[in-house]
């Protein structure tokens, strides 16, 4: 298992490759995020926060994971992505301000 | 669960909307053969513990709804193929996936299974909009 499919095409494997790609996802949900903030809770390693980054104005990745955390920031460098964060936390106590977010996703979070 | 939902709806602005996406356990994966639009061959429930935590968070997001944290904007499913060259990589996959029952149950004869082999899975999203 060394890929994922779309549509019959053949895509590399690479960040959360067992889960959707993020622009399939983010296509799905049919949201506008250009000019948004977006928090990404529960965000391993950031398949969807770097998704989400391309359109984005900011976006923030919270996860407890450290290394996942780590592995989205090395990923985030390599892209080219410098609106993208990751920060270590919980879905359930999260350190953040009130109403500082446009969007907050849960992808398999709940 | 619903902790995380609240957290969430205090670090949304208003109107800010929220996603929730997570795997489909109403609906089985279904095991297409060939290729990703091949024939369905066979398909693979999700474990009844699995189950159970899906409907509790089912029930979480339905709570927020009733309280009038939310209101509901739009939801849907989207499938996802994740491909298998052959059984014995499919079996290893299952051998200790945490969702997927163990065992594929088969629709077709055993001649009909042509690898490669993919594992279409539901995944259900609901789009949410913080009410004031």
């Amino acid at each position: 298992m060394s890929a994922t499919a779309d549509a019959g095409r053949l895509l590399p494997g690479g960040l959360g490759f067992l889960r959707p790609p993020a622009e399939i996802e983010l296509g799905a949900y049919g949201l506008d995020l250009r000019g948004l903030r977006v928090a990404d809770i529960g965000a391993g390693e950031g398949r969807v926060a770097l998704g989400a980054a391309r359109d984005a104005a900011s976006v923030l990745a919270v996860d407890p994971d450290r290394g996942a955390l780590a592995r989205g920031r090395a990923e985030a460098k390599r892209q080219g992505l410098s609106n993208v964060k990751f920060s270590e936390g919980a879905a359930q106590s999260l350190r953040l301000p009130d109403a500082s977010f446009d969007v907050v996703v849960f992808s398999w979070t709940l | 669960m619903v902790d995380a939902l609240q957290e969430a709806h205090r670090i949304l602005v208003e109107r800010g909307v929220f996603v929730d996406a997570r795997p489909d356990s109403r609906v089985s994966a279904r095991v297409r053969a060939g290729s990703a639009h091949g024939r369905v061959v066979g398909t693979i429930g999700t474990q009844r513990p699995t189950k159970t935590d899906d409907q509790m968070s089912d029930r979480a997001i339905r709570d927020v709804l009733c309280r009038k944290l939310f209101r509901s904007r739009r939801h849907g499913r989207l499938w996802h193929a994740i491909p298998f060259e052959d059984f014995a990589e499919l079996n290893d996959y299952l051998s200790d996936h945490l969702r997927f029952s163990r065992r594929v149950h088969w629709q077709a004869p055993a001649a009909r299974r042509t690898t490669p082999l993919f594992v279409e899975r539901a995944v259900r999203f609901e789009i949410l909009q913080k009410r004031s």
